[in-house]
């Protein structure tokens, strides 16, 4: 079933800024008018079956991809994958057990996630079965349910974006870069 | 009785009454919270959900230590270190030597109200830590030196100006109190914290045997840094908090943020499962399970559903006195209806003595819970307990243990009184001004009298001209119907005549017990049922009705329970509550009986207050208004129609009668802003008091039973 649509209105609902391209030049094009400044890029799986880094550099964007820990504060964005999205919440499922993942989805003010619309589920209920793959091919895990930009109503109950995490969340959707639901 | 505790508490009431802004942001807040969290729960079935919480919860405490050890050795095989916190003080010990010996200078938090119970900060500065808490409402408190007043909200108490100025003092600058600046300065304060910090000290939502993993539900994102960031990470968390399977934890997720905030899902859900890398090396992974009474909790009959509590904070967010008085007030650490709980089995029965008295009893908590807890059951028996131990005060166990178990003697007194208040009534029907020391009582409410004749001396010279009754029932009327309502009691004579049934008073009926019980006395409310179950029981009728939604809920579902152990009365007791019905649900339900009050003359505006235990107790409240429609009176719902008008028997009188005047003051707005010419409701109790605000404020709006709304139409 097709979740793309009940998942970016869930998404957009939340504060989440939603791009369905046509085709990965579209992400890639979006990519570069949006990034502004040093930007994460970890290694992921559907972002090397984009050249992700290699199209970055080619349009003159350094992307950080090594030693995180020291650059993770400084950075504006950081650049994922996700494992899968979960729709009528809007969420990202991202296993981010590898540091550089975390660190570039926690610290800098923007968050970029590609996502291939193909790997959404309905609800928080079907996800468990994925939930359960990735806690059995992995010992150890450190897995992310982000829905929305991080938000906070802690003063007088105003709902305000960005308290300690990413202001911006954009979810690119690009069709055919990953059907593994184990991989990001 | 503790006087010097009491009188604090009292103190702590009288500062929370003097800060109205603080109500008006628990009220603006809880209007709010009542819509989003119904528009969040759309397409979902509460009641279907909650169950299934419920149960999973149980299990958990029936078979914790197997589910523990299926957590332990999953998270042991997963390079967590477990520790085994019996105590508040084991925990911290634990903590605070763990980051001494390494060599730890700075721990960062995230929202952790184990480590509130615990009192974890004060152990780790004693032990030369700094803690510094990252969520921005626990930052706020921390920096203001206070405690969390809202478990899912720390801050809520606080103002924008207040947190300006708490900000500026900690950055030396002048911050603007506009609160997306506020933000941002907590951004930038404390993103050194993470980046510094040797340890990172987080609670958990949840702990899940089947992986031997947390998952932390949060909003802001600090988690995710605390978690990530330091190379130690320290997870506290009650044993309360394991669940069997992921599946079990995706329900709570699915539930929480949605009855919490009213959110679809927090912003983050983290699920850490182990030591996962940290830098160069692996995260040094501890996980503190905190017991500190939870088992003493799980072992108690009448308390151990507090342990489904899946610590989402809705029923403060619903309570009218919470919103009255605020969490600082009532609540300990924990707050609200689980935190009166949570608090005398965590932290001592002593620390909970004046606030289980503090709950009115209103079960707007029970209607929301997501573990459908009984919270208001598990107060009284608290309170019983309470009662048990510090007892109940010299004057009222006198009057319920030597006068209200002698049906003649305290029968007696009360038309004793209807002579002796003569001198203050001056023969009206209310009382206006009460003298000397009483006169509190008459400020913002008149009280009725005590009726000249009681309904059961009048009783039997009503006329009931029926030939063939199609029931025989017997009228239950309670002591507010029968000693100062009487005329009710005719009222529901003339309704019940209309629809040809027979009724019959009783007169060895006695009070319910629900004054006695409410105030800690079990012992005179189990002897009152029996009485009540002889005679209501004694000629065999079809039904037996109410006009009291308090002395419904006692025959219904006290008498049982008080019984249920006691071969000789728990038949009797079930039989008792089977038949017992409240007077509009039974016209409604058994006689569909509405019709009759059709094409009577005369419409007007009639709005309805839900009683308390009419609706969440009884679950009547399509009935009246059914009947006051089909009477041809236009229906207008007024906001917060089911919201407490604050009576509670003895709590508007004695205990907390300051909360009662507020709790009434916002109901008796809500009535005239409806711009009806009647309220109309199903409670003496609420009757008394909604009337005598009205009175007392001189507004025309007329207070009215049903039963006397459809009596007066009848003989028109």
């Amino acid at each position: 079933m097709d979740f793309t649509i009940p998942f970016s209105t869930a998404a957009e609902a939340v504060g989440a800024e939603v791009i369905r391209c046509k085709n990965r030049e579209q992400a890639i094009a979006y990519l570069l008018d949006q990034l502004k400044g040093s930007v994460l890029c970890p290694d992921f799986a559907s972002g090397k079956r984009i050249g992700l880094v290699e199209k970055l550099l080619q349009a003159g964007v350094k992307p950080i991809c090594s030693d995180f820990r020291m650059q993770a504060a400084s950075a504006a964005a950081g650049i994922t994958g996700a494992n899968f999205g979960i729709a009528n919440t809007g969420t990202i499922v991202l296993e981010s057990s590898d540091e550089a993942t975390r660190l570039a989805s926690t610290l800098p003010e923007q968050h970029f996630i590609l996502l291939d619309p193909a790997k959404i589920v309905s609800d928080g209920i079907a996800a468990v079965p994925h939930l359960r793959d990735l806690h059995q091919r992995d010992a150890r895990n450190y897995i992310a349910y982000i829905t929305g930009p991080s938000r906070t109503a802690d003063i007088e109950r105003v709902l305000t974006i960005g308290v300690h995490g990413p202001k911006r969340l954009h979810i690119l959707l690009v069709s055919g870069i990953s059907s593994d639901f184990m991989e990001n | 009785m503790d006087k010097n505790r009491s009188q604090k508490y009292k103190a702590r009431i009288d500062q929370a009454l003097a800060t109205p802004k603080l109500q008006q942001a628990l009220h603006q807040f809880g209007d709010a919270y009542l819509l989003s969290r119904e528009k969040a729960f759309i397409g979902h079935d509460f009641e279907a959900l909650r169950s299934q919480i419920a149960e999973m919860k149980d299990d958990v405490r029936e078979q914790l230590d197997h589910y523990l050890d299926e957590f332990c050795r999953n998270a042991t095989a997963a390079g967590a270190t477990i520790y085994h916190a019996a105590t508040a003080e084991e925990a911290n010990d634990y903590i605070a030597s763990l980051a001494v010996a390494k060599g730890a200078k700075l721990a960062v938090k995230s929202k952790s109200m184990a480590s509130e119970e615990t009192h974890l900060n004060v152990a780790l500065e004693k032990a030369g830590i700094q803690a510094l808490e990252t969520d921005l409402g626990e930052w706020i408190i921390q920096l203001a030196g206070q405690r969390p007043s809202h478990m899912v909200m720390p801050a809520i108490h606080m103002f924008k100006e207040e947190v300006a100025e708490l900000f500026s003092k900690e950055t030396g600058r002048q911050e603007p109190a506009e609160i997306q600046h506020l933000v941002e300065v907590a951004r930038q304060q404390l993103r050194q914290g993470y980046l510094d910090a040797d340890i990172g000290i987080t609670g958990a939502n949840i702990a899940v045997a089947e992986t031997g993993g947390i998952a932390l539900v949060t909003n802001e994102g600090n988690a995710r840094l605390t978690s990530t960031l330091p190379k130690t990470h320290v997870v506290l968390v009650g044993i309360d908090k394991l669940v069997p399977t992921l599946e079990d934890a995706a329900r709570i997720v699915q539930i929480l943020p949605k009855n919490a905030t009213g959110q679809l899902l927090t912003s983050y859900v983290t699920w850490i499962r182990g030591a996962v890398p940290c830098g160069e090396t692996s995260k040094d992974l501890h996980i503190v399970l905190l017991d500190n009474g939870r088992r003493k909790l799980a072992a108690s009959p009448d308390c151990r559903d507090a342990l489904r509590c899946i610590k989402c904070g809705a029923c403060a967010n619903v309570c009218p006195v919470y919103q009255t008085v605020g969490g600082h007030v009532f609540g300990h650490i924990y707050i609200g209806a689980i935190g009166i709980i949570l608090t005398a089995f965590y932290n001592g029965l002593d620390q909970a003595a004046e606030l289980v008295r503090a709950c009115i009893g209103c079960r707007a908590c029970v209607a929301v819970c997501p573990s459908k807890i009984d919270l208001e059951s598990i107060i009284l028996s608290l309170r019983e307990q309470v009662g048990d131990e510090e007892g109940i005060g010299l004057g009222k166990s006198l009057v319920f243990r030597k006068v209200m178990r002698n049906r003649k003697l305290f029968h007696s007194l009360i038309r004793a009184a209807s002579i002796l208040q003569k001198p203050v009534s001056r023969g009206e029907r209310t009382i206006r001004h009460l003298p000397l020391f009483f006169s509190s009582l008459t400020e913002w409410r008149t009280l009725p009298t005590v009726a000249e004749k009681a309904l059961r001396d009048q009783f039997d010279d009503l006329a009931q001209p029926l030939e063939n009754p199609r029931y025989k029932v017997a009228f239950y009327g309670g002591c507010a119907n029968d000693f100062i309502y009487p005329e009710l009691g005719v009222d529901l004579v003339t309704v019940m005549n209309k629809l040809n049934v027979l009724v019959r008073y009783p007169k060895e009926q006695n009070c319910c017990g629900v004054p006695a019980l409410y105030s800690g006395d079990k012992e005179t409310a189990v002897a009152m049922a029996k009485q009540n179950i002889d005679a209501l029981l004694k000629d065999d009728p079809d039904f037996v009705l109410t006009t009291c939604p308090t002395c419904t809920m006692a025959l219904q579902r006290d008498f049982v329970e008080h019984l249920a152990d006691d071969p000789a009365w728990a038949e009797r007791a079930k039989r008792l509550a089977a038949i017992t019905v409240d007077a509009a649900g039974f016209i409604v339900n058994q006689l569909q009986g509405a019709d009759a009050f059709k094409e009577l003359p005369g419409s007007e505006k009639v709005t309805y207050h839900d009683s308390c235990h009419l609706k969440r107790g009884a679950g009547v409240w399509r009935e009246p208004r059914a009947l006051i429609e089909a009477a041809g009176d236009e229906l207008i719902e007024m906001a917060h129609a089911d919201r407490c008008c604050g009576f509670g028997g003895s709590y508007s009188f004695t205990s907390h009668p300051d909360i009662s005047k507020n709790i009434l003051n916002d109901k008796i707005k809500d009535i005239e802003k409806s711009n009806a010419d009647c309220v109309a409701m199903d409670c003496p109790g609420c009757l008394m008091q909604i009337r005598g605000g009205l009175e007392k404020q001189n507004l025309p709006t007329r207070a009215l039973h049903t039963i006397e709304l459809l009596a007066q139409k009848l003989r028109r």
